[in-house]
């Protein structure tokens, strides 16, 4: 059994991305519907922040990695997502139409990204302690567990200086490696309530069709129904990201075969580090 | 420090890291491991510092250690063969 997964928001852009007809198919319908030219990275007459140009590729990537799967004869039994996946994710199992899919990572960006208002937020990933610690640390800085990817790899989120704090101290209690990354906005924490009636008007522009291809949330690795999806997409940007739960669960609904469709190949290796420590 | 034991820890990145499609000959033993070389992170990092645990009993501490550690294949190798038990 197949699934295809769907990361969440790249870091940075691709090198030497292939252009073919599925990235100019792709590119033309990203470009018209958002303004972000994919090869150049670069707004168009609306500009609009670097992190939510960084999701729209993520989604553009997404939906054209998805394309090329296709074309090549896998047919996912189940569709899982991380984070803001969830919009290929949503077009990959035929609930929302690709320009759908754009518009709305777009849309939620922005609103996202206006809610800094002054205030730095930052991500802060730790690899090698253990969960319980990188929850200590949280706490001691106020900062949030926004991914728990793997038992060795979280990701915090939170005010710039709460993660910086925070980086400094996982370090000091022999993280293996720590890195912080400006966003806009505390994504997958409670932080993120303030702006929930903003996003909730956002995701009520949106028809959602029923799946046609089973879709595994990663809050709770229920099979979402058109109905769950509005009230889906305001609440998984309040609470952490449970890949390890996830991934699990896919297991145990009888996956065998992974396909990661987007920028770089992070969900196959926090699958290898949990398929790992299951040996 | 042997041959033998570069092969070794080159097969140990394959199998840790499960590369398909990638034989011992492929990589080479002075190539960096990050970045242009093998084009391995952090996460990949942690991966090879169990499995250097596990096979030969050797601990990396700390990411200092392990910077200098996964430099290249021969770094390791000669890291694994000063520490091991």
């Amino acid at each position: 059994m197949i699934c295809v997964m769907f990361p969440g928001q790249p870091l940075t852009q691709e090198n030497n991305l292939p252009i073919d007809e599925d990235f100019r198919d792709i590119a033309l319908l990203t470009r018209r519907m958002t303004g972000l030219d994919l090869e150049s990275f670069s707004w168009g007459e609306k500009i609009l922040s670097r992190q939510v140009a960084l999701q729209v590729y993520g989604t553009a990537i997404s939906l054209i990695q998805r394309q090329r799967l296709q074309s090549s004869g896998v047919k996912p039994a189940i569709i899982a997502e991380h984070s803001m996946g969830i919009y290929p994710a949503l077009a990959a199992c035929g609930s929302l139409a690709d320009s759908d899919a754009l518009t709305l990572t777009m849309r939620v960006g922005n609103s996202l990204a206006s809610m800094a208002g002054g205030v730095e937020y930052s991500l802060g990933c730790v690899i090698g302690l253990p969960a319980t610690t990188v929850l200590s640390v949280a706490e001691n800085n106020g900062a949030y567990v926004a991914n728990r990817n793997t038992s060795r790899h979280l990701l915090l989120a939170g005010e710039r200086h709460s993660i910086e704090s925070a980086m400094a101290e996982s370090l000091s209690l022999g993280a293996f490696s720590v890195r912080t990354f400006p966003c806009d906005a505390p994504l997958h924490t409670p932080l993120i309530e303030s702006i929930a009636p903003q996003l909730a008007g956002i995701v009520g522009d949106y028809c959602f069709a029923e799946p046609t291809v089973p879709l595994m949330e990663h809050i709770e690795q229920e099979f979402l129904t058109a109905s769950d999806i509005p009230d889906f997409l305001v609440q998984e940007l309040c609470l952490p990201v449970n890949w390890e739960e996830t991934y699990l669960a896919l297991r145990r609904a009888g996956i065998t075969a992974w396909h990661e469709a987007g920028c770089g190949d992070s969900l196959k290796k926090y699958n290898r580090w949990i398929a790992s420590e299951q040996q | 420090m042997s041959e033998e034991l570069i092969e070794q820890v080159k097969q140990l990145i394959i199998d840790a890291l499960r590369i398909e499609g990638m034989a011992p000959a492929d990589i080479e033993s002075d190539a960096p491991l990050f970045g242009e070389g093998l084009g391995l992170d952090s996460i990949d990092a942690l991966q090879l510092v169990v499995a250097m645990e596990k096979s030969y009993g050797v601990v990396v501490p700390d990411a200092a250690t392990g910077t200098k550690v996964f430099q290249s294949v021969r770094s390791m190798a000669a890291y694994i063969a000063e520490n091991r038990k």
